[in-house]
This record gives structure tokens, sequence and C-alpha cells, in this order.
């Protein structure tokens, strides 16, 4: 799910940014810094979309770097138990399938892809069901549902299910579905 | 009490549906052959369907079974919570006033009071059925029952687990990310590096093999057919549960409680609907520990009401009162003498007595007790006539006495028997309750003579109770 949330950060910059164009500095920055990390609490941050203030800068003894407290504001995605997303297939195997939806990563484990479903190795590893209609292979588009979610400080993996009503592959490059 | 059948039907439903093969292993009980005790359970909780609250002593007396395996089977329906139970340390008096709870609280039951006389500040251990509790862990674990079969059946919720065969580490789904290898498509264990098998489901199906589709949907099956027996061989209990539902639960309270109360109770039963309340109260000021004689006592109730000329059918009294017995039959002793027709048979009768009473309260009347109780009927009418012819004289003798009040110890030795000759009235008409059932025909003709009798000696008996009270008072 996403979230537009308030964060704040304290940004140190180099004594060679002061000038003119200090500020711009500061943001690009705090984007290059924060967009695509992940907390535990908020979720990935996804993209900042505005700075709300910036405080007083401080002048750290010894270095010159000065530290600015920066609020900005930023859309988070945070994956919860229970969502449905839909994700890109990025590896089969013989034990379920890892896909991507942004930048989390979902396993779905071969007990929780429909029964009809088989495992076919060869080149191109892949599920397939039996009458051959619907295909889950690498770059498939698949729709699942989070069932757990593993959360550490700085990463969050879940794992999925498409054993359930209108989950599984929304869109297949070898087939129209 | 909110009716219990349906409780009780309840426990017994759950007692075959899910203890019935439980067995009770002791940890020395290593060889098997002899101790195949199954069954046990049941027929404990069905025991305790017909029972409140009983010292596990009588109950395994009752069942024939030993007090170890009783403890242990009652140990675990304790951790069931199907039970609760009660440890007290106690004396022979302890145990009467619970017998006599037992007495006026369980019709039917039979009251092992044998052991009393030998308890010396034993820990006894009472046990009884928490029906709540019952109710709750019936629908409870019926719930997981099927919580679980419908989990396992649609996967849903559950995490896969991985197991490393060499190492026996555990790994979740969760884990997967860590776990899969760059070389092949298996899940490698993070320490020994062997391969991973994903855990199969421990319900269903150890002897398929896993990952395979096939006995993944056989596993299926399974667990549907499981799942749909069990609602098919639950359903007596669902039903009963549902049936159950909107009762109120009987509830016992703790054993305290329901010592008290069910005293109480068969006090109010027992006690004459009004004359002798007034009375009674006088005397429960007295300490609880009387309670428990109070049996033997019942006599002089009896001989109370005839004071009030309440209907003959006072023989309820009995357990009602007994602690004014002890006190009052002193004094009455003293005042009556006079009256008392030589009954020898009085002194022996008091203990013979509570017998009798106990044996009124089980209400299943055993072949035995009913010709026990024929005999004592048939005594009682013998020596109620002579009472009868006695008693028009005694009772004027008794109004001069306590006119003239005359020294007690004179009397003592006659005032005593006096007391007995009551006992045996008292006696006589407890058992009536009893007999009325029985053997009718009886019981109606003796009740009558009673009557007779009673008002003979009423206005007498009145004088003398008043008196006795304030005698005692003064004392």
């Amino acid at each position: 799910m996403f979230f537009h949330i308030v964060l704040e950060r304290n940004m140190q910059l180099h004594p060679r940014h002061f000038g003119r164009d200090m500020k711009d500095k500061l943001v690009s920055k705090l984007m290059k810094d924060v967009e695509g990390t992940c907390s535990g609490r908020h979720g990935f941050i996804v993209a900042i979309t505005g700075v709300e203030s910036i405080g007083k800068g401080l002048i750290r003894d010894g270095t010159g770097f000065v530290t600015f407290p920066v609020k900005y504001q930023c859309v988070v995605f945070r994956p919860f138990k229970g969502e449905i997303l839909e994700a890109v297939v990025t590896m089969v195997n013989k034990m379920g399938f890892f896909a991507e939806a942004g930048p989390v990563q979902i396993f779905v484990s071969n007990h929780l892809i429909p029964d009809d479903m088989e495992f076919q190795t060869g080149d191109m590893p892949n599920y397939t069901t039996s009458d051959g209609s619907v295909r889950i292979q690498k770059e498939s588009e698949v729709r699942l549902k989070i069932i757990g979610t593993r959360v550490d400080a700085t990463e969050i993996f879940c794992i999925g299910t498409i054993k359930d009503d209108f989950l599984g592959v929304i869109s297949d490059p070898g087939s129209t579905s | 009490m909110a009716s219990i059948e349906p409780f009780n039907r309840l426990v017994k439903l759950a007692a075959r549906a899910f203890y019935d093969d439980m067995t009770t292993k002791g940890e020395n009980q290593t060889k098997v052959g002899r101790s195949d005790n199954r069954g046990t359970a049941v027929v404990i909780l069905d025991a305790l369907t017909r029972r409140q609250w009983v010292r596990e002593e009588d109950l395994a007396k009752d069942l024939k079974i030993h007090t170890k395996q009783l403890r242990r089977t009652l140990r675990f329906f304790e951790e069931e919570k199907l039970i609760t139970r009660d440890h007290r340390k106690e004396n022979s008096k302890g145990a009467k006033i619970y017998n006599s709870a037992v007495a006026a609280a369980v019709d039917g039951q039979r009251n092992g009071r044998e052991g009393d006389d030998k308890l010396k500040m034993h820990t006894q251990s009472y046990c009884c059925l928490d029906y709540s509790q019952i109710y709750d862990v019936v629908r409870y674990r019926l719930h997981r029952m099927k919580k679980k079969l419908k989990d396992e059946m649609d996967s849903k919720n559950t995490v896969q687990e991985y197991i490393c065969p060499s190492c026996n580490k555990r790994y979740t789904a969760l884990d997967a990310l860590r776990l899969i290898s760059p070389y092949d498509e298996d899940f490698h264990c993070e320490s020994c590096n062997g391969v991973l098998v994903a855990e199969s489901d421990k319900l269903a199906a150890q002897e398929m093999g896993d990952g395979d589709d096939n006995a993944s949907r056989r596993r299926h099956d399974k667990l549907k057919d499981m799942l749909s027996k069990m609602e098919e061989q639950l359903k007596p209990l669902t039903d009963q549960l549902g049936r159950v539902k909107d009762l109120p639960i009987p509830e016992f309270g703790n054993l305290q409680a329901w010592e008290v109360r069910a005293n109480a109770a068969n006090r109010a039963a027992n006690g004459d609907p009004n004359g002798d309340s007034k009375s009674l109260h006088g005397f429960n000021g007295t300490p609880m520990p009387y309670l428990g004689e109070t049996k033997v006592e019942v006599a002089f109730s009896g001989a109370d009401d005839k004071g009030d000329v309440k209907s003959v059918n006072t023989s309820t009294p009995m357990k009602v009162l007994p602690p004014w017995m002890i006190r009052e039959g002193m004094n009455l002793t003293k005042e009556q003498r006079g009256e008392a027709g030589a009954d020898p048979k009085i002194d022996g009768a008091a203990p013979s007595a509570s017998d009798l009473l106990d044996d009124k309260k089980s209400a299943i009347v055993n072949d035995e007790e009913k010709i026990f109780q024929d005999e004592y009927v048939k005594a009682y009418y013998a020596a109620l006539l002579n009472r009868q012819h006695e008693q028009v004289e005694t009772v004027k003798k008794e109004e001069d006495f306590l006119n003239t009040a005359i020294t007690n110890e004179a009397y003592d030795t006659s005032t005593q028997r006096q007391v007995g000759m009551k006992f045996k009235r008292e006696d006589y008409g407890s058992g009536e309750d009893e007999w009325e059932e029985a053997p009718p025909a009886g019981g109606g003709s003796t009740s009558e003579q009673f009557k007779v009798d009673l008002n003979v000696e009423a206005a007498a008996s009145e004088e003398e109770d008043d008196e006795d009270e304030n005698d005692w008072e003064d004392g």
C-alpha cells in the first residue's frame, strides 16, 4: 500500500556546496540518499514529492560539514499481509516462484500455487495448467495475495499466494488471457 | 438450579467423542497388557455428571478404581479444564459438613461416610464438573479442529516450512530469498548447504511424496473426507451444544460456597415452614461445627415440630434442627424427663438415626435400604403406639414439672430416654418421606397416626420449647 507521509532527516552538506544553489544541492542529495531505501517502519521510500522545511544548519566542529534538519514529503510503499498486489515473476523453480512488485520481493511457494498447475522444467521453467492455457514463467505478470511479511530494519520480504479467486496470471506474454 | 440434564448429556457426548481412548500411563507402568485403562475416563466423567462436588476418595470407592488412577485421570481433566478441584486440610468435622452437604444436594448418591471417623486432618481433594468451562472448552476444541482441517485444505494462511534433512534446521518460506542458490533451483541450508525439503503437512499423508502435485490433490481429497467425517460424527455433540446454548449454565460455585448452600437448602427444605425458623435462628448462632452433628439431633427437631402442631409431614426438620438439638436436648431432658417412657434404644438410636438420614438422602433406594427401613418402620410403629399411650400421661406430668421448676439433675436419666423417644419419632417421620414414594400405603397410615400423636403433645411441647430457649439464653 502506498502512503504519502512527511519524514524528517538530518542532512550533512559538504562546505563546498555552500553558495547560491545550496538548497538545490541539499534537495538533490536528499533524493539521492533517501529514495529507494527501505525502513522497516515505513516501508520503501519511493519518491520525494516535496521539501517542507529546512531547519537551521549546524556547523560541525573540525569537519566544516553542516547539518540541516530537513522535513520532506514522500511516497512510501509498505506491503501488508492480506494485501493484493500485482507483480512480475522474476524466477521460477520447483520450490515455487519469485516475483517483484516494485521494490518488494515476493515468494510464492509451490503449495500456494493452484493444484492444477504443474511445474515444467526446461530452458524456461514454468508452471502450467494441464491444458496449457495458463502459464507462469519468468516475466509473467501475476496478481497475488500477500500472506506473510518479514520486515527487517532495512528489508521487507513477502510470501504470497495465487491460490484464491481472481489471483494468478494477468497477462502472459505467451498467450492471451 | 438450572436444569442440568442437557449439560450432563453434553459432558457424556464430549467424553465419548474426545476421551474415549484416553489412557493414563503411569511413569512406572511400562508393562503393557495389564494397564489398559481406556474408557476409565469416560466412566469417571459419567460418574461426575451424577454428582456435584465429590470427595475423590469417595468417588474412587464408588467406581471401584484405585485412588491413584482416579487422581491421574482427574488431573488430566483438570488440565483439560473439564473439572475444578479443591484441596483442603480437614478433620472429621469438615468431612461431616461435606457429607451433610452431599446428602442435601445429591439424591441418589451414596456418600461413603464410613471413613468419617478415622479422618485426622488429612488433605482431602474434591472435584466437580465445571459446566460453563466445559461448554467453552468443547466449543473451542471443535473450532480448532475445524480450523486446522480447513486451513490445511485450502492451504490458506499457511507458511510453508522447509527442513534440512541433515542438520534438522528449519526454515520458513519467509527465508526463501536467502536460501536460493545460484547454481541450481533447490533451497540450500545456510549452515550445511544441504538441500532442503518442504515439510509435508503433518495431518495428511506422510506416505505421499512432497512436492508432487498429484499428491497434493490426493491430500486435499483426504482432508475433505476427514472434515466431512468429523462433522458427521460430531453432529450429536454440536447439536447438543446448540441446544445448551441458551440454557442457563448450572454453577456449583467453589467447594465452600457449595457446601454452605447445599446445607442451607437442605435446611430450608427440611426445616419446618414457620414455627421452627424462629428457634432455628436463635440456635444458628452456634458455631457451624455443630452442623455436622445436626443429623443426630434431627429427632429433636421432630419433637419441635410436634410442638408447633404443624402438619405431620414435618419429618423434614431433621437437618435444620440439629444445632438446637444438642443444646436443647439437655434442657428438654430436664423438663421432660418424667414423660419419657423408658426407651432403651434411644441412645443407640441416635447414631443410627444419622445413618438413616443419609439413606434418605440417597434418592435411589436400594433394596437393602428398603428392607432396612421397613424394619425401622415396624419398630417405630410399635414404639409409637406405646408412646401415644404414655404421652398423654406424660404431657400432663411435664406441665406439672415445668410449673414446679424441679431441679434438673434428678431427671437426667429419664430425660435422655425421653429424647430417645422423640428421636424415634423423628426418624420415623423422616423415613416417611421416602416411604411415601416406595410403599405408599404404609406411609399414609403412619402419618395419620403421627398426626394424632403430635396434636396430643402439641400444647405441652410448645411450652417446653419456649422454656428451653429461655434457659439456654440464660445459660
